[in-house]
């Protein structure tokens, strides 16, 4: 089913989104374009590469209130704070980031126990996949090629944008995302043309070229572990490294989070909120030893958590390639080269 | 759903310090509710979250045994306040009656079916006897007693002060089916037993290796030494089994804190053979 609108009524469709319900889409910020819950349709943009950030805050937020407390001098009043599941959609994910939801949902739904807050917020999130404009480069950051992904693919999305001269097409992937653009009366129903350029694009999506690597799983996750120990690696890796942890903040597939108390004036919340691998004090024990004391040994962790572990316990590496991490480092560490290498050796 | 951030409120009935330097001391807690009384089942070498609003989580192994229902106990050691300590000082100022919070249980736990048949040889340094005296409570338990070899104990600190449950070590020197060496780094002028530190006093009693397997817990450097003696008497790296600690936070595998290469200390772990540890990488 493929629907479409005139790029100028594209406020009116965000409009229509914004009404039904929580509706997340890129917005210009003063460090760029990031994803927002929507109050006012006119903010949102289609013009930007891709996203500072990643969009895994709509369902995993960088601080989410767990319990909200009340310090009595008797007994602490404790609520858990009841979680919002309304319909939500988010619209304009770029195809290697509508990927990095899979991934996440092995960590989080996958194994063990269901983490509560992150299914929440992704059962009832529509996902509305946007194309990367295959007429141009992809940026020279980008390996998402490397994972199997082209700049259009429409897998993992409900809802699948293309972008055109001045046309937005629509295609319902999944049942829910057919449901979502059947609701939509301000969509026009698109004919055999807009099919055949909709078609098109996802073929040329394939042939946007992006840095690529041959890394199998399997043998990149051996491989890390074999060159733990080779501390002249890891500490050339890691050598420009200030342990800011901007490439964990930005990444789509960092999950790694902190669970703190903040309270005030007697009353505050049991709040998580993201961490960074490469922060000194993220393993710092309250007796005072820490495992990773090094900066070296910290960005190993990370790199092996990604390609190594990872697949370990979930199959498949924690990366998609949208190389958000090589254009946020202040000190142009990428994580590409390093695997690369790594593989090589 | 169930949430499993959220902490069941526990009473806390009972505080014993455990030691004449005041910063451990023994928490006694019961379930408020029944419901999450009957749901908590756990087994020695497991592990929970307590919580204090205001303070945050910390994870403390259990130092009860599950053949004692009806309550749990934890003996919590009171941290610096340098870089942390924030949970454990507040739990070390409460008084009895206070209500607090507890998730769990959590983590494995001492392999008991793998235990059962064989001669077991507990070793424990210092505080780090927390959860091998929930096992050694489980093992000699009524009709547990029966499944189990002969055991050995050999627990030590650095002054006769420091030893953590006195009477109940004095109870268990007591047993015929039960050998216990306690051991003090210094003895003072009122300790009539013996001295000397845990790798030597492994060495002289030298349990036999035959169809044995032992548990150590201790600070880094007394396992470093006490593993070379357990070589030494013939222990497989599969029969010598320890629980690890790392900084943790949610106790589930969800926070990614306290991995050891593919490893979560909190879900795959605590309790660990000295083969399964040396296939990860060394990151402890």
């Amino acid at each position: 089913m493929l629907k479409k609108i005139a790029i100028d009524q594209f406020s009116e469709l965000v409009k229509a989104l914004a009404e039904r319900g929580p509706l997340y889409a890129p917005v210009k910020g003063k460090e760029g374009v990031v994803f927002q819950a929507i109050q006012n349709p006119a903010d949102v943009t289609l013009d930007f590469y891709n996203t500072v950030l990643s969009p895994k805050s709509v369902f995993f937020p960088q601080s989410e209130d767990m319990i909200r407390y009340r310090i009595t001098q008797g007994a602490t009043e404790a609520q858990p704070v009841p979680q919002d599941s309304r319909p939500a959609v988010i619209l304009g994910v770029r195809p290697c980031d509508v990927r990095s939801f899979e991934i996440m949902d092995r960590h989080f739904l996958g194994a063990g126990v269901i983490d509560p807050y992150w299914k929440s917020k992704r059962d009832n999130t529509t996902i509305i996949g946007y194309a990367f404009d295959v007429t141009a480069a992809a940026d020279p950051a980008d390996f998402y090629n490397t994972f199997g992904y082209g700049a259009a693919d429409p897998e993992g999305s409900d809802v699948f944008m293309v972008r055109t001269d001045k046309t937005l097409l629509l295609k319902g992937m999944t049942d829910r995302g057919k449901k979502l653009l059947d609701s939509m009366g301000v969509l026009q129903a698109a004919g055999g043309p807009d099919e055949k350029v909709f078609e098109e694009t996802v073929k040329k999506g394939k042939a946007v070229q992006t840095r690529s690597a041959k890394i199998d799983p399997q043998v990149i996750a051996k491989k890390l572990v074999s060159v733990f120990d080779n501390g002249e690696f890891w500490q050339k890796a890691a050598m420009a490294c200030i342990a800011c942890g901007a490439c964990t903040y930005v990444c789509p597939t960092c999950y790694c989070f902190d669970i703190s108390d903040e309270t005030l004036f007697k009353e505050g919340s049991r709040k998580r909120f993201w961490d960074a691998c490469t922060f000194t004090d993220f393993t710092l024990e309250a007796s005072g030893h820490n495992p990773r004391p090094r900066i070296f040994q910290r960005y190993r962790q990370k790199v092996c958590h990604k390609y190594s572990y990872h697949v370990d316990k979930y199959g498949c590496i924690s990366c998609v390639g949208c190389g958000r991490c090589t254009r946020v480092c202040p000190v142009n560490i990428d994580i590409f080269s390093i695997v690369d290498e790594a593989n090589k050796l | 759903m169930e949430n499993p951030y959220i902490p069941m409120p526990m009473n806390v009935v009972k505080i014993t310090t455990e030691v004449d330097t005041n910063d451990i001391k023994t928490f006694r807690l019961t379930f408020v509710s029944k419901e999450d009384e009957e749901k908590f089942k756990y087994l020695p070498g497991q592990f929970g979250e307590l919580s204090i609003y205001g303070k945050g989580e910390s994870p403390i192994g259990i130092a009860s045994s599950p053949t004692d229902p009806g309550y749990v106990e934890f003996t919590v050691q009171r941290t610096g306040t340098f870089v942390g300590g924030m949970v454990t000082t507040a739990l070390h100022d409460l008084e009895e009656g206070a209500l607090i919070g507890l998730r769990g249980p959590l983590g494995n736990a001492w392999p008991i079916d793998f235990l059962a048949g064989k001669n077991v040889v507990v070793v424990g340094g210092g505080f780090a006897f927390t959860t091998l005296r929930s096992l050694i409570n489980y093992m000699i338990h009524g009709e547990n007693r029966k499944r189990f070899g002969d055991i050995t104990v050999v627990y030590g600190a650095r002054t006769p002060g420091l030893l953590l449950y006195k009477d109940e070590m004095a109870a268990w020197q007591k047993r015929k089916d039960l050998v216990m060496h306690v051991t003090v780094d210094r003895g003072d002028a009122s300790w009539k037993g013996r001295e000397g530190f845990v790798p030597t006093v492994c060495k002289e009693v030298a349990p036999s290796s035959k169809n044995a397997v032992t548990v150590i817990c201790g600070p880094p450097i007394m396992i470093k030494f006490t593993l070379p003696v357990f070589f030494d008497l013939g222990f497989s790296r599969e029969n010598i089994l320890t629980s690890l600690e790392m900084r943790m936070k949610c106790g589930i595998g969800k926070c990614g804190r306290c991995n050891v290469g593919n490893k979560y200390v909190c879900k795959d772990g605590p309790v660990f053979s000295l083969a399964q540890l040396e296939q990860l990488p060394r990151d402890y």
